[in-house]
């Protein structure tokens, strides 16, 4: 999981720079926000479980 | 695959509910900051004084009423009010509730939320076997009404090819479904034995339609109606519970013994009835309170459902670790005292769908003649079905009524096509008392 994870913090920091490098470009800004949905969707459904119970 | 998540799936409990403890916290600090409605309301919670369970007790709940006046403030927010959590320009969908128990409540999707509320939807259907291979026909207009909506994107999701069957009468939806060979169905139960029906009259035997696969949503399920359905179709049928307000939170596996919570992504509460204020031992009934710890544009704390279900056992021969529910038993809204004895128009719909299958139709009716409340249901039977058999069904309908619900009731026996039938959330029940 531990890969995974890093794999999605990697989407996050690319989708992000995306998201820069197209402010004044709304198709790809939007794609970019999409692929950022899913970074949040995707960080949602791997959280980092601790044993101890609240 | 057998799991949607096997990460999330298969963890402890323990674990579940730490990471859904760590994940209320955060929710609920951002329906302080971004909702106008618990920015007010939980002005006197500090976040940092959640510290366990027992704390989250403490937090007030949220209901249904609530919402109606909430939506009424700030007009520049219209229609949502004070329930809307992201900026209205990143408002993508606009759905209600069906409007049941009073003045609907407009429920605001942003993308990510819509998304967020898809994703749990997936885990509904990759339980009850949904897989790429089905041709999804939701025989449904679905209107503003989310939960067909999520069926539909949650299908596409998993990769089911999804037929949406509005703008057709039900003659013209059992055509289609023949026509395209769908194998799959998404419907209220209701809907689902009406189609049977017609098809029938059709003179076509529901069971060489190649539905193999069901999933039933908008009503309640009672079980008997589920196995009459599974007989009726010759196929496996599934059941889940949501809400409009809280998204999809629990459904059935292929061991169809209950219903497993999708978690992580509800804090679920099911507390006694008689206080509200404790968690339910396994097997007791409770009432159910939600919070759905991922959506950011219409936020809801301790949402109380009213819903009350049986709180079942851990574990599940099917290897999921999350909690179960054994039972949907019905709506506190829906219990309703009649002549002294408390009356849910499930159990009705129970004994019906058990034990009387020549009953295609009925509706429950009390009315107050004088100072007593009066029962009646009123039944449709089968086509062809001889004067002295008809008789003597409703006979039987009257004496399993007493038996199952302790009221005596007029029962009646209906032409063919008297009764209203229902594509979405079926209305059985009607309470005119005090309505002149």
């Amino acid at each position: 999981m531990e890969e995974i994870r890093k794999e999605i913090a990697a989407i996050e920091k690319s989708a992000k720079r995306l998201k820069e490098l197209a402010h004044e470009m709304p198709g790809i800004k939007t794609n970019a926000d999409i692929i950022l949905t899913f970074v949040f969707l995707l960080k949602f459904v791997t959280p980092v479980a601790e044993s101890k119970r609240a | 695959m057998k799991y949607w998540n096997p990460y999330t799936e298969t963890l402890p409990p323990e674990q579940l509910d730490a990471i859904e403890f760590s994940y209320f916290k955060e929710y609920l600090a951002y329906a302080k900051t971004h909702s106008p409605m618990y920015r007010e309301k939980l002005k006197d919670i500090n976040v940092a004084d959640i510290k366990t369970i027992e704390d989250v007790r403490k937090i007030p709940f949220t209901y249904k009423d609530e919402l109606r006046a909430q939506q009424e403030k700030l007009p520049q927010n219209f229609p949502y009010g004070a329930l809307l959590g992201v900026d209205i320009t990143e408002v993508s969908a606009f759905r209600q509730t069906s409007g049941t128990t009073g003045k609907p409540v407009y429920v605001p999707e942003s993308y990510e939320s819509w998304q967020w509320r898809v994703e749990a939807w997936c885990h509904i259907l990759w339980m009850a076997g949904f897989r790429p291979h089905h041709r999804v026909f939701l025989p449904v207009g679905y209107n503003v009404y989310v939960a067909f909506w999520e069926c539909h994107y949650a299908c596409e999701k998993v990769g089911c090819e999804v037929v949406p069957g509005g703008a057709l009468d039900t003659k013209g939806r059992v055509n289609k479904i023949i026509e395209i060979k769908a194998n799959a169905m998404g419907c209220t139960p209701t809907y689902g034995l009406n189609i049977a029906e017609e098809a029938v009259k059709m003179g076509i035997d529901p069971k060489t339609m190649g539905i193999e696969r069901m999933i039933c949503a908008g009503e309640p399920l009672p079980e008997a109606t589920r196995k009459k359905l599974e007989e009726t179709y010759g196929a496996r049928v599934y059941d889940h519970i949501g809400g409009t307000e809280i998204c999809g939170w629990a459904a059935m596996c292929e061991e169809q013994k209950g219903l497993h919570i999708i978690e992580p992504f509800f804090l679920i509460e099911i507390l006694d009835r008689e206080t509200l204020s404790k968690e339910v031992a396994e097997g007791e009934i409770g009432v159910v309170v939600i919070t759905p710890l991922g959506r950011h544009s219409f936020p809801m704390v301790r949402f109380n459902t009213n819903d009350m279900v049986v709180k079942g056992k851990g574990g599940c021969a099917c290897g999921r670790t999350s909690r179960k529910i054994m039972e949907v038993v019905g709506r506190a809204d829906d219990l309703r005292k009649i002549r002294g004895v408390l009356f849910s128009p499930k159990t009705v719909e129970q004994f019906i769908r058990e034990e009387f299958p020549e009953v295609v139709e009925f509706e429950i009716i009390v009315e107050r003649k004088g100072i007593m409340d009066e029962l009646t249901l009123r039944t449709e039977l089968q086509p062809n079905i001889g004067k002295d058999k008809a008789e003597e069904i409703r006979g039987r309908v009257k004496e399993r009524a007493k038996v199952k619900t302790n009221l005596t009731m007029n029962v009646t026996l209906e032409p063919e096509g008297t009764l209203p039938r229902y594509d979405l959330k079926a209305k059985r029940f009607k309470d005119l008392r005090g309505k002149a």
